[in-house]
């Protein structure tokens, strides 16, 4: 489970020119279910993802994990809470390896090198076992539908290809959590449907989906548990 | 004042040291008034990435403020050629009265840095900030000794005149003189071999006995310190007649020179590790019990406990070997 607590992301603090892009935001998210955040452009979601995913830090307020496991970081116990907005870079990091997928909305694939080396780049740093993790890898693409493109150039790819290599990217490593920033942004609405067949997929794996959009596809869905809708920084409903 | 790379290097070294230890040790208060770390005010947030930067700003100034002790020595030694009758080091520093001063100033920041770099090195494994109080406090008895030290070598290097006339080596550690350096020089090695030996013994064994059990931290945390002092002390009675195999020169400081091999710096540099690594093991031993800290500290204080270890052995090993190669038989 995630808590936040009178979250709150002011950019040019100090500055003449301050902006309150998340105003004391308090939310539960609950574990193995799907949260949408939906809201217009400029309402927060983003701000607020990046911060739920230890990439940016808040201006004020804090972000609690619940229910870790064990050895997530050092001297933690399986169950252990973690409060992540005082952590300091290191832990950070660990904590955004190990716990969380993101799916960018541009998806954000590096280009010039194969699907495969693609999906294995967040493994690199936790130092695991070349050829296991490149095992997990081809069966994760394989699982996607894109067992004949493993060794592609990411350059190739259509814009739904290049969406489930960047979901398989972020399943690579296991995380409990997996954050998608506007998945649905650049595909058509078949695709979209496909996308949040997957979601569900997840979700009844036990995954815990935290998704931003504005996409009725996504926010209408009936997997969706939890719809929360963001306006001027603010929830405006469903918390 | 004498214009020397070494003197320009030490006073600069000490400046900046000095400064950011100011503003950290502003924002060490600061912290000690208002870390809460329960709450998620925007006060606090600042204070945690804050802590984050000073704290590294002021490991690497300590690490400095370490090292600048050997470049403190090295200078004193390179410079004695500018006084009449200085023979070494113990020339240099007696040529101004804030010389030894200066060097025992040096002395204790440097033991003190290295804690603090224990300190701080144990508060980072810690998602939780764990030691930040007691590092800070640490910090805040740091500043003043550091800034009085800075002053203190201020007034020593900017004080020092070529050609005055001072003291040497023989004439401050020379047996019935009058002074502390004398008295230590006198010290006879019928007592201090014993006391050196035994001292030595029961810092393994100490230290056996806190890796094995882990217990025993602060016993050997004293026995770190003692040995330092009976080390020294030893050194300047009876081991570096040895090395200079001259029954009657007791200078600690002509160690230091190109014809000794330069011992003097593996010699009080295995020393003060030792010390530091030791006294950290005691410093560290009521935090083993913190939440986020559990079965990182014990292990911690294990691999000080062997530097200690390790570096009292080479020490001894060191003095050891001379011992028996020396043509000097007391």
């Amino acid at each position: 489970m995630i808590e936040l607590i009178e979250v709150m992301k002011t950019y040019q603090a100090g500055l003449a020119t301050p902006f309150t892009a998340v105003d004391r935001v308090s939310l539960t998210i609950p574990d193995a279910r799907l949260t949408v955040l939906k809201g217009p452009s400029g309402s927060g979601k983003t701000t607020l993802l990046t911060l739920i995913g230890c990439m940016a830090r808040p201006t004020s307020g804090r972000i609690h994990l619940h229910g870790l496991p064990a050895g997530t970081l050092p001297a933690l116990q399986a169950g252990d809470s973690v409060e992540i907005t005082s952590l300091p870079e290191r832990f950070l990091t660990t904590i955004r390896r190990r716990t969380f997928g993101f799916i960018f909305q541009q998806f954000n694939l590096v280009r010039g090198i194969s699907v495969l080396e693609n999906v294995l780049l967040p493994t690199y740093p936790m130092g695991l076992d070349h050829q296991e993790v490149e095992g997990r890898a081809v069966q994760r693409l394989e699982g996607l539908g894109l067992a004949r493109l493993i060794r592609s150039s990411v350059d190739r790819l259509s814009g739904g290809e290049a969406q489930r290599v960047a979901i398989a990217r972020a399943l690579i490593n296991d995380p409990a959590v997996i954050i998608a920033d506007e998945p649905t942004a650049h595909l058509d609405s078949r695709l979209s449907e496909d996308f949040m067949e997957l979601m569900g997929e997840f979700r009844a794996a036990g995954k815990t989906l935290l998704i931003t959009s504005h996409d009725p596809i996504v926010y209408g869905s009936p997997l969706a548990d939890l719809v929360v809708e963001m306006r001027d920084g603010q929830i405006v409903a469903g918390a | 004042m004498i214009q020397h790379p070494g003197i320009l290097a030490l006073l600069l070294a000490s400046g900046l040291v000095s400064l950011l230890l100011m503003a950290a040790g502003w924002q060490g208060l600061r912290i000690l008034r208002g870390w809460d770390l329960h709450s998620g005010s925007e006060g606090q947030l600042d204070l945690e990435r804050r802590t984050y930067l000073v704290s590294t700003l002021v490991a690497n100034a300590l690490v400095i403020q370490i090292l600048s002790l050997f470049l403190f020595i090295f200078t004193a030694d390179g410079l004695h050629t500018q006084f009449v009758g200085a023979m070494c080091a113990a020339g240099s520093l007696a040529a101004d009265p804030f010389g030894y001063p200066t060097l025992l100033a040096k002395i204790a920041t440097c033991l003190l840095a290295g804690v603090w770099l224990i300190l701080h090195r144990a508060d980072t494994q810690g998602y939780d900030y764990p030691l930040i109080r007691p590092k800070y406090v640490l910090l805040l008895a740091l500043v003043p000794l550091v800034l009085t030290e800075t002053w203190l070598q201020a007034r020593y290097l900017m004080g020092l005149k070529a050609d005055v006339m001072t003291s040497c080596c023989g004439s401050l550690f020379g047996q019935g003189r009058q002074g502390f350096a004398a008295e230590l020089a006198g010290l006879p090695h019928q007592i201090m071999q014993p006391v050196f030996w035994i001292t030595f013994v029961a810092l393994l064994v100490a230290g056996l006995v806190l890796v094995r059990r882990r217990r025993g931290a602060a016993l050997f945390s004293l026995l770190s310190l003692a040995f330092l002092l009976v080390s020294v002390a030893s050194l300047i009675s009876f081991f570096c007649l040895y090395i200079y195999e001259l029954p009657t020169h007791h200078c600690p400081f002509c160690l230091l020179q190109r014809e000794y091999w330069f011992v003097g710096y593996p010699l009080y540099g295995t020393l003060l590790a030792g010390a530091i690594s030791g006294l950290g093991v005691g410093v560290l031993a009521p935090f083993s019990a913190r939440d986020s800290l559990k079965g990182i500290l014990p292990r911690m204080q294990a691999r000080l406990a062997w530097v200690a270890l390790g570096m009292a052995a080479l020490f001894t090993l060191i003095v050891g070997i001379w011992m028996l190669l020396s043509p000097l038989k007391l």
